[in-house]
C-alpha cells in the first residue's frame, strides 16, 4: 500500500511516516505543502491521503476540494488541531473520509488509515478471506486452509495488495507503484521475486494455485 | 434587617416632613380660631358694654347724680354663662353689678384693658373701659355730667370648646392627609422604583454566554437612570471585548499547542512502537528533546505576551525610572548580533541624540528584539536592517527598516493579531509562533505609544514605533503621569 502524506511539520510527517512504514509496512511518500501534495496526489495513485489542514501554498480544506474536483476517490484521512463540530461537519462535506485530532496516537492513526484502506477497495473487514486463504491486516497474519504461512515482510505487502484486488488483474507496475513510495522504478524487477516466494509459501500442501501470472500483463488473485 | 433602602428613606423623608407640615397647621389653627373667636367675643362684649353703659341715667334733679336702670339688661353672649359687669361712675362711685356677680371678686376702676382671667374655676375674657359718657345727658349751665367705668367679664368656656372642637377636626384631617400621603408615596416610589427591578433583572441575565443587556424602555427613558444604564451597557461592551479577546486567546493558545504537542507524542510512540538498538533510542530521545524545546519556546512566548497585556494596566502605576531609549536600542541589536551575523545581514543603528524615556528597559529591548528579529529573518541573506531613533518635543519614533520579502496587502491588517501567521511555511521555517509582534504591540500600547507597520511586497517593510517621549513630557513626576 501507498500513502501519501501531505504535512509542513517535518518532525510530525517524519514520526507518522516511520510508523505507517514499521508498523504497517506501507510505502509513504511526504509533501511539506499543499502545491507538491496536489502535485503528488494527481501524478501517483495513492492507497490512501494523510492531509494536515494548516499548510502553506495551498491549505488542506482547498486541496481536498481540488483533488475530489479532479474525480480522484482515494480515501483521505484528515489531520486537524480543531475538533469542533463546523469544521469537522466542512471537512467531511468536502470530501473527507475521516480526521484526526491533534495530538493524536500513532496507534489510532494507523488504525484508522488501515480502515479507510480497506473501504476504500470495498473490503470493510479488516480479515480477508479468499477461498482458503485468510489475511489479517490487523496482525498481519497469513494462513490457508488453517495452516498458518510465515511471509517476509515484502512477500505480505505483495499479499495484502493482490488480496484486495481480489480476481482482477493487478500488473507489475501497479504493484510497483503502490508498494513504493516514489522512486519505484529502481525496484522493478524484485516483484517476479517476492511473487515466486509467496507462491511456494502459499502452495506448501496444496495443489491448486493461488496467484496466476497473465503474461504480458500481470498477475490475479484467484479463489 | 439593617440593610437601607431607597424606598424607606423617601418614606421616611415624606412622612417626617408630612408630620412637621401637620404639627405647624395644627398649632397655627389652633391659635387662628382662638384668636378670632376671641376678637369677635371682645367686639360682642364692648357692644354690651355700650349697652351695659346706655342703661345708666342722670336723676331728674340738677345734681348730675345718676342711677342704674337694670330694667333692659343685654341678653349673656352666651346664654349658658351669664356675662358679668361692674359699673362706676366718677363722681358717684360704684353704681351696680351684673345680679350674680360672683362673690369675692373685686374690680377697681381703672384704664382701659383687655385680660383674661379665671374665677372659681371658670374663665372669662374681661375688659374695662374708662370715660364712657352717660348718655343719657341733661343740657344746663350748671349741670355736671358724669363719666363711667364699666369691667364686663364674658366666660370663654364655649370659646375654649370650639377651639377643641377646631383642634381635633385639624388633627384628624391632617391625619387623613399624612395617611394618603404615605400610601400613595409608598405607591409611587414603588411604581418608580420599578424600572430598576426591571433592570436589575434584566442585568441578572447577563452571563458570559450572552453579553447583551436589553434596559428597559423605562429605564432609558428615565433621567436618573439613564447614567446608570449606559454605563452599564458600556461596562459589559469593554467586559465583553476583553473577555472574548481572553477566550480567543485560550482558544488560539490551545490550539497553538496542538501541534508541538502531536510532534512530541508521535516522536515518543513511533520510538516505542517495536524494539530497537540503543542508538535508535538515543536519537529518538533526542529528537523528543527537541521537540520538547520547541514547546517550551512556545509556552515562553505566551507568558512573555501574557506578562505584557498585564504590564498595559499597570505600567502608568509603577515608579520608573528614567532611561534612554538609545541604550535600550543599542543592547537589542547586541541580542541579535549572532543571529544576523550567521545570517550575513547589517544592522545600521543611527539616533538624533539621546532620548530620555521613563520604562523598564527590560520592556523596550524586548520590544526592539521582536522586531529586528522580524526584520531579519525576513530579509534576504546579506541584506540589510535599519534602526532609527528620532524625537521631537512630542514624541519619540523608532524606526525599523528592511528590504526584504515585504507582507502581503492582505495580511498587513493582522500582523499584530496573536498567533497570526501570513504564510504558516514561512515561519515555520523561522521558528516563530506568531507572537513576537502582539507583544510588541501590548508593550507599546502599556506605555501609551503606538505602532504601525507599511510594507511593499518585494521591497521591504517598515515598523514605526511612536513613544510619548518628548521632551516637554519629561518632568520629575515622569510622563506617565499624564
Amino acid at each position: 500500500m501507498r500513502v501519501l502524506m501531505v504535512e509542513d511539520e517535518p518532525r510530525l510527517a517524519e514520526n507518522v511516516a516511520r510508523s505507517l512504514r514499521e508498523s504497517a509496512g506501507y510505502a509513504v511518500d511526504i509533501a511539506a505543502d499543499g502545491q507538491e501534495g496536489l502535485f503528488l496526489a494527481e501524478s501517483n495513485a495513492y492507497d490512501v491521503m494523510l492531509l494536515d489542514l494548516m499548510l502553506p501554498k495551498m491549505d488542506g480544506m482547498e486541496l481536498l476540494r481540488r483533488i475530489r474536483q479532479s474525480g480522484q476517490h482515494t480515501p483521505v484521512l484528515v489531520i486537524t488541531a480543531r475538533d469542533d463540530k463546523e469544521s469537522v461537519v466542512a471537512l467531511l462535506n468536502a470530501g473527507a473520509d475521516d480526521y484526526l485530532t491533534k495530538p493524536f496516537d500513532l496507534g489510532e492513526m494507523l488504525a484508522r488509515t488501515k480502515a479507510l484502506i480497506r473501504r476504500g477497495k470495498g473490503q470493510p473487514s479488516p480479515v480477508v478471506v479468499i477461498g482458503d486463504l485468510e489475511l489479517n491486516t490487523v496482525n498481519r497474519t497469513v494462513q490457508r486452509g488453517g495452516r498458518a504461512i510465515t511471509l517476509t515482510a515484502m512477500e505480505y505487502r505483495v499479499l495484502e495488495y493482490l488480496v484486495h484486488r481480489p480476481r482482477a488483474v493487478v500488473s507489475k507496475t501497479e504493484l510497483l507503484e503502490h508498494l513504493y513510495d516514489y522512486n519505484w522504478e529502481k525496484f522493478s524487477n524484485v516483484i517476479e521475486v517476492y511473487i515466486s516466494g509467496l507462491r511456494r509459501k502459499l502452495n506448501e500442501g496444496s495443489t491448486r494455485q493461488l496467484i496466476r501470472t497473465l503474461r504480458g500483463q500481470g498477475y490475479m488473485l484467484q479463489d | 434587617m439593617g440593610r437601607d433602602s431607597i424606598q424607606r428613606r423617601l418614606i421616611t423623608t415624606v412622612v417626617i416632613s408630612q408630620a412637621i407640615l401637620t404639627a405647624g397647621l395644627v398649632i397655627t389653627g389652633v391659635f387662628v380660631t382662638y384668636w378670632r373667636l376671641l376678637s369677635s367675643l371682645d367686639t360682642g362684649m364692648q357692644a354690651h358694654t355700650m349697652s351695659v353703659a346706655a342703661l345708666v341715667r342722670y336723676t331728674e334733679d340738677a345734681s348730675g347724680n345718676v342711677y342704674f336702670d337694670n330694667s333692659l339688661l343685654p341678653e349673656s353672649i352666651d346664654p349658658n354663662h351669664p356675662d358679668q359687669f361692674m359699673v362706676w361712675a366718677d363722681r358717684t362711685g360704684f353704681l351696680t353689678r351684673s345680679e350674680d356677680w360672683p362673690d369675692g371678686l373685686q374690680f377697681e376702676p381703672g384704664p382701659n384693658q383687655h385680660w383674661n382671667f379665671t374665677f372659681a374655676g371658670v374663665p372669662y375674657h374681661a375688659l374695662r373701659i374708662q370715660h364712657l359718657p352717660v348718655l343719657d345727658r341733661e343740657e344746663g349751665a350748671d349741670f355736671h355730667p358724669q363719666t363711667l367705668t364699666i369691667v364686663y367679664a364674658s366666660p370663654t368656656i364655649h370659646i375654649r370648646q370650639q377651639v377643641k372642637a377646631a383642634g381635633v377636626f385639624i388633627i384628624l384631617a391632617s391625619l387623613l392627609l399624612l395617611g394618603a400621603t404615605v400610601w400613595l408615596a409608598f405607591w409611587g416610589i414603588r411604581r418608580g422604583l420599578l424600572p430598576l427591578q426591571t433592570l436589575a433583572q434584566q442585568a441578572a441575565q447577563v452571563s458570559a454566554q450572552s453579553w447583551q443587556l436589553h434596559p428597559p424602555r423605562e429605564a432609558e427613558e428615565i433621567e436618573e437612570l439613564r447614567p446608570l444604564t449606559e454605563s452599564m451597557t458600556q461596562m459589559l461592551a469593554r467586559l465583553e471585548s476583553s473577555f472574548v479577546q481572553q477566550r480567543e486567546f485560550l482558544g488560539n493558545a490551545a490550539h497553538e499547542l496542538k501541534t508541538p504537542v502531536a510532534v512530541l507524542k508521535s516522536t515518543l510512540q513511533s520510538l516505542l512502537q517495536r524494539s530497537r538498538s540503543s542508538e535508535e533510542y538515543r536519537s529518538g530521545l533526542q529528537a523528543a528533546l527537541q521537540d520538547l524545546d520547541r514547546l517550551e519556546q512556545l509556552l515562553q512566548w505566551m507568558l512573555r505576551l501574557a506578562r505584557a497585556e498585564r504590564w498595559a494596566q499597570d505600567a502608568r502605576r509603577r515608579g520608573l525610572d528614567l532611561i534612554d531609549i538609545n541604550s535600550t536600542c543599542e543592547e537589542a541589536v547586541e541580542r541579535i548580533r549572532s543571529l544576523a551575523q550567521s545570517r550575513n545581514t547589517d544592522i545600521q543603528l543611527s539616533t538624533d541624540g539621546p532620548v530620555p524615556f521613563r520604562a523598564d528597559p527590560e520592556d523596550l529591548q524586548l520590544v526592539w528584539t521582536n522586531l529586528l528579529e522580524n526584520a531579519v529573518r525576513y530579509s534576504p541573506e546579506g541584506g540589510s536592517v535599519e534602526v532609527a531613533v528620532t524625537h521631537d518635543d512630542q514624541n519619540a519614533r523608532v524606526v525599523f527598516q528592511d528590504r526584504g520579502l515585504g507582507i502581503a496587502a492582505e495580511d498587513l491588517p493582522h500582523i499584530f493579531d496573536r498567533f497570526y501567521r501570513g504564510d504558516p511555511s514561512r515561519t515555520r521555517t523561522t521558528g516563530g509562533f506568531g507572537l513576537g509582534l502582539a507583544i510588541a504591540k501590548a508593550l507599546v500600547e502599556a506605555y501609551g505609544g503606538s505602532i504601525a507597520a507599511e510594507s511593499a511586497p518585494g521591497k521591504g517593510t517598515r515598523m514605526t514605533v511612536t513613544l510619548p517621549a518628548g521632551s516637554r513630557f519629561v518632568t520629575d513626576q515622569g510622563q506617565q503621569d499624564i
